[in-house]
């Protein structure tokens, strides 16, 4: 039946005018904004933003040395975290799957309670439990006669520490979804596999885990929109320190613009990211597409 | 005999490692939390005992009396609440009723236009959120309730989710309601949203965790402490009252409690929620 | 006067595809008519239109003397029962039925009246207060029914409402819609249905007449037994009737005393006087040549009878129990008979010689190039 304009307006209109006024044409304007000076006197007097081209750009590639270290952070954690996420989860949802496992509602919830628990919050218990001198962690450790590290304060460890606690809060997720991607995997494919002899671990590793390859896909790519987002945890853990050894990507643009009001070099910078995730989730699908 | 007594050992022993492995997995995820709920009903002096205690000797709850009496904990906690509770309302309706003209309707455009949205999904939110930012700023919306609510209500990935759930619905529904005289509003109104339910409940507790721990958007635009949501408060406990874990672990608990609540009586519907189609190919 | 009309009524799709090349139909009062057809024959999307669920995009439907083609469904004085029932599960049985009623702002008084009555009438009062998914399939579908009931309209519309049911449902549902044509006729209310169905079964058995579509063009329109006594085309010919009708080209040859039909080379059959007569004409051109299975008798081997006794091998027999098909070649020609003679059971696979005669005033001659039946011309 062909669709009357009104009725199709009273559906479509709320969503479209919210999406354009605060999705598409901030996008639009960001890319404006990436080829401007724009600081915090424009917010008075719009005259005073000037076109300078693509200056902000080659800034950023060229010249600017914190960048070129928020980036390699951010990189190390993407790289790091991700596969480690993945891995510990696909490992977590064999285990509370196993036949032989009881509680599992338990484990499921309670490896749930990461990721919806409040990183701000979280991340005020860590930084006291994380602390070199008098935290929890090295205390228990010290029960077993290690010595932890200076885990947030030290220029080598901090960006470690970053990675375990966003992996903590990614595994949760995840896990239940490789469950759900588990259980979806027909036993019949399994039984065959063993009655061509093959061994447990091989039937995970030959028919199993390709069998999942959608689900990684999937949380591959979600994951690595988030992680090379990252902001709220060296906000809150290390304001980016020590000495920018876990400053983001993202952290740098929140400073850029609402620290020191440089409006266009912060969207240039976001810009920049955009790039870089679009070109990164291209990859990661080619990578499946080239395994399949 | 002998060996089916020896796969009974064997068997066991897979057992306790099973369940040892995932206990300490479970540990390790939930230890913040328990000494989070420990430290918050701790004495002051208590607190930084070393050794540490696990459970405290003089339970107290004048951390909690604290922080809602002499600093402002109300305050932050009222405006999270009504923030979430208005954003979670006005999402699902906006985005119900645009992911059933995405579904349901035949329109010119409809699939490009519904593929440049999915493709923004990319975008980082830190790109829209500088001129969004210079956008509120000309409007007067920075420090309001509006300025904090009114970019997050359309959501692309709700529109997304309701997309799918609404392609599993028979278009029969809608034609045997045409036949029995309903106009496209009593129809979307008194059959197709009552179908969404499950839908619905699952996005909109997936929208409220958002908004609840939302962050980088209410510290660009909320700068004054009257508008500061429960997470921007939080990080004032961090800077003013650096010594007194007591306090802080008591505030990071009243940020968390609830959401873990409304998890454990929604489990079936959060977990749902992340399924937000991609997986299923 | 619920009658129905098709004027030159067409269907294009926006990506150009015809679906409905001009059909004209007359549906009359309180009439029965089924739509059948193999998928794709565009049965469901005729009936749409009339339903106003899809656009007409050429001709004219009138139901009474109104035209209807821009209409919105509810102003058609249509009630539609859909294949997978399409009862909102969030409602009652009892709200599902008086959605519409209540869309309709009819006074409470008369919609309860209204829903009772059908409720009765269909024998699910005590599944009022149900929800779909607590009732079984037989159950969903009176429910079903019951719903386009309720509304009283001119025109009662089914898509394939049987489908979705086991073979003993379908036979009961089947004869209880039967049943309520009669009924709803008999209480002096209009009840003009319109069945699309691709079950030939359904088709023959509740039809007052039977419209056979294929590829948006009708093929005949007739009484059951008219259909499948005088098929007017080989389509006909071949899609009403279980087993098919045998269908083979042979050739006409003229004789002295009539025609003659050669079939599979060498084996010739004698037409009687009544079909040689349309054959005039073709001497020497191929045709098709329709038998059906039961006009094909099982003889005595040594029956020489020329002109309808001809003697092929058996290559498989499916004993049905009341009833045998003897699947069989002529000179690699598969033709089917049926037959209820217990002879059959001791026929064997690959045995050769075994004597078929043709009942030939029963069979049916089609054109080559335009496969009407040159009989009925």
């Amino acid at each position: 039946m062909k669709t009357n304009l009104r009725s199709l307006l009273f559906f479509l209109s709320p969503a479209l005018i919210l999406l354009s006024v605060f999705l598409l044409i901030p996008i639009g304007a960001a890319v404006y904004m990436s080829f401007n000076k724009i600081g915090v006197e424009a917010l008075i007097d719009p005259q005073t933003i000037s076109f300078v081209g693509i200056t902000n750009y080659t800034q950023i590639i060229f010249h600017d040395e914190l960048f070129r270290k928020a980036l390699l952070n951010t990189v190390i954690v993407l790289v790091i975290a991700m596969p480690l996420t993945v891995a510990l989860s696909l490992s977590l949802a064999v285990l509370i799957n196993s036949k032989l496992t009881k509680f599992s509602s338990l484990f499921r919830v309670g490896f749930y309670l990461p990721a919806i628990s409040n990183t701000i919050a979280v991340a005020l218990v860590w930084k006291w439990l994380l602390n070199g001198d008098y935290g929890l962690i090295n205390y228990l450790l010290s029960l077993v006669g290690i010595n932890g590290p200076q885990w947030l304060t030290n220029e080598h460890t901090a960006i470690f520490t970053i990675i375990m606690l966003v992996v903590w809060k990614g595994i949760g997720p995840n896990t239940i979804l490789y469950m759900a991607a588990l259980s979806s995997v027909p036993d019949s494919v399994k039984e065959a596999a063993e009655i061509d002899g093959a061994s447990a671990w091989q039937r995970f590793i030959k028919i199993t885990v390709p069998m999942l390859a959608p689900t990684t896909t999937y949380i591959s790519i979600m994951l690595l929109i988030g992680y090379l987002q990252l902001f709220e945890e060296p906000f809150m853990l290390t304001g980016g320190g020590p000495v920018n050894s876990t400053t983001s990507i993202v952290m740098l643009i929140y400073n850029e613009a609402f620290k020191y009001f440089n409006f266009g070099y912060a969207s240039a910078i976001s810009m920049v990211l955009f790039f870089i995730i679009f070109a990164v989730s291209l990859i990661r699908i080619k990578l499946t597409k080239l395994g399949s | 005999m002998k060996k089916n007594l020896l796969r009974q050992w064997q068997k066991r022993g897979t057992v306790l490692s099973l369940h040892s492995v995932l206990f300490v997995a479970l540990f390790i995820m939930c230890l913040p939390f328990l000494w989070m709920l420990s430290t918050s009903f701790k004495t002051s002096s208590e607190v930084l005992k070393f050794p540490p205690t696990w459970i405290p000797h003089d339970f107290t709850f004048e951390n909690y009396v604290e922080l809602f009496k002499a600093i402002d904990f109300i305050h932050p906690f009222y405006n999270s609440v009504i923030i979430a509770l208005v954003s979670v309302i006005l999402s699902v309706i906006v985005c119900s009723l645009a992911a059933y003209a995405f579904a349901k309707f035949n329109f010119k455009g409809r699939d490009k236009l519904f593929m440049v949205l999915l493709g923004t999904m990319m975008v980082p939110g830190v790109v829209m959120q500088i001129p969004t930012f210079l956008l509120m700023k000309a409007l007067g919306l920075i420090n309001s309730y509006t300025g904090i609510i009114l970019p997050g209500i359309a959501s692309v990935g709700m529109i997304f989710f309701f997309r799918q759930f609404l392609s599993t619905i028979s278009n029969d529904y809608i034609e045997a309601a045409r036949i029995d005289g309903a106009g496209e509003i009593r129809i979307f109104w008194s059959i197709i949203l009552p179908m969404m339910r499950p839908a619905l409940v699952a996005q909109g507790i997936f929208a409220f965790t958002a908004s609840w721990n939302s962050f980088m958007w209410p510290l660009i635009i909320a700068t004054d402490d009257r508008f500061y949501t429960l997470p921007l408060a939080l990080t004032q406990l961090d800077g003013q009252h650096a010594s007194n874990y007591g306090l802080s672990m008591s505030g990071a608990i009243v940020v968390i409690i609830p959401l873990v609540i409304l998890f454990m009586f929604t489990q079936k519907y959060f977990l749902n929620s992340m399924n937000i189609g991609g997986v299923k190919e | 006067m619920a009658t129905v009309e098709l004027k030159q009524v067409t269907k294009e799709y926006p990506n150009g595809y015809k679906a409905v090349h001009g059909i004209d139909l007359q549906i009359r009062d309180g009439e029965f008519m089924v739509f059948v057809g193999p998928s794709g024959c565009a049965k469901s999307t005729t009936l749409r239109m009339i339903a106003g669920l899809e656009e007409i995009s050429g001709g004219e439907i009138y139901i009474g003397n109104r035209m209807i083609n821009n209409l919105p469904p509810k102003d058609r004085g249509i009630a539609m029962v859909f294949q997978n029932y399409a009862l909102y599960p969030h409602m009652s049985v009892y709200e599902n039925m008086a959605f519409g009623l209540k869309v309709a702002k009819l006074p409470k008084a008369e919609i309860d009246k209204r829903v009772r009555e059908a409720a009765e009438k269909l024998e699910i009062t005590e599944l009022l207060h149900k929800k779909p998914k607590e009732m079984s399939g037989g159950q969903r579908q009176r429910v079903a029914v019951g719903r386009a009931i309720v509304r009283k309209p001119d025109v009662f519309l089914f898509d394939e409402p049987l489908s979705n049911l086991d073979a003993k449902l379908r036979v009961s549902m089947r004869i209880r819609i039967t049943q309520l044509h009669k009924e709803l006729q008999a209480a002096g209310q209009t009840a003009t249905m319109i069945y699309v169905t691709h079950d030939q079964v359904e088709a023959m058995t509740m039809g007052d007449r039977i419209c056979i579509l294929n590829y948006g063009k009708i093929m005949q329109v007739d009484t059951p037994l008219n259909v499948y006594n005088y098929p007017q085309n080989k389509f006909v010919a071949g899609f009403i009737g279980s087993p098919a009708m045998n269908l083979i080209q042979v050739r006409v040859i003229k004789t002295n005393g009539g025609v003659n039909l050669r079939l599979a080379d060498e084996l010739e059959l004698t037409l009687p006087p009544a079909k040689a007569q349309y054959l005039l004409d073709y001497d020497g051109k191929t045709i098709w040549f329709g038998i059906r299975p039961e006009h094909i008798s099982l003889v005595n081997a040594d029956d020489n009878t020329t002109g309808s006794t001809i003697h092929g091998a058996v290559e498989i027999v499916e004993q049905m129990g009341n009833e045998s098909y003897i699947h069989f070649s002529l000179n690699g020609v598969s033709l089917v008979a049926r037959t209820a003679q217990f002879g059959s059971q001791t026929l064997q696979q690959g045995q050769d010689r075994v004597a078929f005669r043709f009942l030939l005033e029963h069979c049916h001659l089609f054109d080559l190039d335009t496969e009407e039946n040159i009989g009925l011309k």
